[in-house]
């Protein structure tokens, strides 16, 4: 299978363009290559959602800021890329905002919405992405080194062919067998996101390594330095724009399973897309599916700056 | 009731399912190749244009999977409709992304010596370009599958078609007997289907490559 993917989540496999065909790329050097430009060029400033039918208006506004942004190098921080999805986000959040207030509410959607139910379920989705995150990183970062010291690579193979099958899973399925196994609640929940993105950004963790230039490695330790000196000190700072890449793979995959997190009893925004579903009244689906797509972006938004923020300062034009 | 019991009582219902879900993702799948293809042909040329193209899909790819069918609910109603319409947004991603790096990635010189040869714009884009910017494209193709067979299994809960609603039914009747296998039978069945199609891209790789790049 190709390269680092993130099944169901905003990443592709970078396809090396160079890739012998019919061979698809390991997640090595190729991949993690083209995994770097693919955060660069994704890295510009998301356009927003145009079509939430509600927030009608910051559509045309946002797809001619867009063409401005969009062609501007996204690594480095540039205002536009500062100010222009927050702007997009609070322009969409408001009109929604006004939308709600001003429209006539029935008894099972006030019982939807009112009594802090709303703000209930954003927290609990933060709360879901953030915990789910910080045990995929937790997990997935220390054996993405671990696989590729000497000694355990034999093992890689057999991971690669793991993560292979772990991204033809559906998150739904997963989590669906944990909830049966384990029982409904958060916790299963947090479980199943975390069991969903830790392949991804393992992999992404593997292939960044790799591709570390050997004779780097080697004059490290030509001159004298020790194995951990040579993780931490080469290793490690040369990786760090692909693990940063895989924070916010993690971030967003995490957002989107989190909205699954309502079929386990988990909460979160999800639970008002489908009581909305349910019970069919379109106010509640809506605003949840805004919220919920207002919040990928924004996590999206802060990861890229992070991202632009973190990277290590020597690597600047081509990494 | 067992799991091999289970699928033999129900084999008929599951392969139903299965095929609803391998055809609506195959259908979608075109959809997307034909959109995201014709996007790259149109975008590729232009520096602009391209990223543009490139960052608007990968914003769509961001947005969560049930969060976007939730939007084009009060639009396009329940069933198939949105599902194909969300199936066919998400699969463009890798698709407008590997063709406009494929097309560009095409020797200058290769294109510049077709012209030379007198094709046409058209001539040059369909026998020089295209074929050697296919390779590329194909494994964009194979990326959104995947993600595509994942994303169809949610969009049941909009009463799409497909092995999702083996996965829902389990979900509602928890505590069953039939929960598990239900589950079980929907989740299976979509690694099957996935792993299924991905060998299926790598016959079609072997037979469409030009064998002049094949590696």
């Amino acid at each position: 299978m190709t390269g680092i993917r993130p099944p169901g989540g905003r990443d592709d496999a970078p396809s090396a363009p160079g890739t012998p065909p019919g061979e698809p790329s390991a997640p090595g050097d190729d991949g993690a290559r083209g995994g770097a430009n693919r955060w660069d060029d994704g890295g510009a400033v998301a356009v927003a959602d145009g079509d939430d039918g509600a927030a009608a208006g910051a559509g045309e506004d946002a797809d001619a800021a867009a063409g401005r942004a969009a062609h501007r190098p996204a690594r480095k921080v540039t205002w536009q890329k500062l100010v222009f999805t927050p702007a997009v986000l609070v322009v969409a959040l408001v009109a929604t905002y006004l939308w709600i207030t001003h429209i006539h509410l029935d008894a099972i959607e006030h019982n939807s919405l009112d009594n802090g139910n709303v703000q209930l379920r954003l927290w609990q989705h933060i709360r879901l992405t953030a915990i789910s995150t910080f045990w995929v990183l937790v997990i997935a970062i220390p054996l993405g080194i671990a696989l590729t010291r000497r000694r355990l690579r034999p093992v890689a193979p057999a991971f690669t062919a793991l993560a292979n099958i772990g991204q033809a899973t559906p998150a739904i399925g997963l989590l669906a067998l944990l909830v049966i196994w384990l029982g409904i609640g958060a916790r299963t929940a947090i479980i199943g996101i975390v069991a969903y993105a830790v392949l991804p950004v393992l992999s992404n963790t593997v292939a960044g390594l790799r591709a570390i230039d050997p004779t780097m490695v080697e004059a490290a330790r030509g001159i004298g330095m020790s194995p951990p000196g040579v993780l931490t000190r080469v290793e490690l700072p040369l990786a760090v724009p692909l693990i940063l890449a895989g924070v916010r793979t993690a971030l967003v995959l995490n957002v989107g399973t989190a909205t699954l997190a309502t079929f386990g009893g988990g909460g979160g925004l999800g639970d008002l897309i489908t009581s909305g579903i349910v019970n069919q009244r379109m106010p509640v689906l809506i605003l949840g599916s805004i919220l919920t797509v207002a919040l990928a972006l924004f996590v999206d938004w802060l990861a890229s700056i992070a991202e632009a923020l973190l990277r290590p300062r020597g690597l600047g034009a081509d990494t | 009731m067992g799991f091999w019991q289970f699928l033999s009582t129900r084999h008929q219902q599951l392969l139903v399912d299965a095929y609803q879900h391998a055809s609506a993702v195959f259908q979608c799948m075109v959809i997307a190749t034909v959109i995201g293809v014709l996007i790259a042909v149109l975008t590729y040329r232009t520096e602009w244009a391209g990223n543009l193209a490139v960052t608007t899909t990968a914003a769509i790819l961001t947005v969560p999977s049930l969060a976007l069918i939730g939007l084009l609910i009060p639009i396009l109603g329940l069933g198939v409709p949105p599902t194909v319409t969300a199936l066919v947004l998400y699969g463009l991603l890798p698709i407008v992304r590997n063709a406009i790096v494929g097309l560009r990635g095409v020797d200058a010189s290769l294109v510049e010596a077709a012209r030379g040869i007198g094709m046409s714009r058209t001539a040059r884009l369909l026998r020089v370009e295209l074929p050697l910017a296919w390779p590329p494209i194909l494994t964009g193709i194979r990326v959104s599958t995947q993600m595509l067979m994942g994303i169809a299994a949610i969009a049941a809960y909009a009463s799409g078609p497909g092995l999702g609603n083996e996965i829902f039914t389990g979900i509602a009747s928890l505590g069953s007997a039939n929960a598990l296998n239900e589950v079980l039978a929907g989740t299976l069945g979509i690694i099957v289907l996935a792993l299924a199609f991905d060998a299926g891209y790598v016959l079609i790789g072997r037979l469409t490559i030009p064998r002049g790049i094949r590696g």
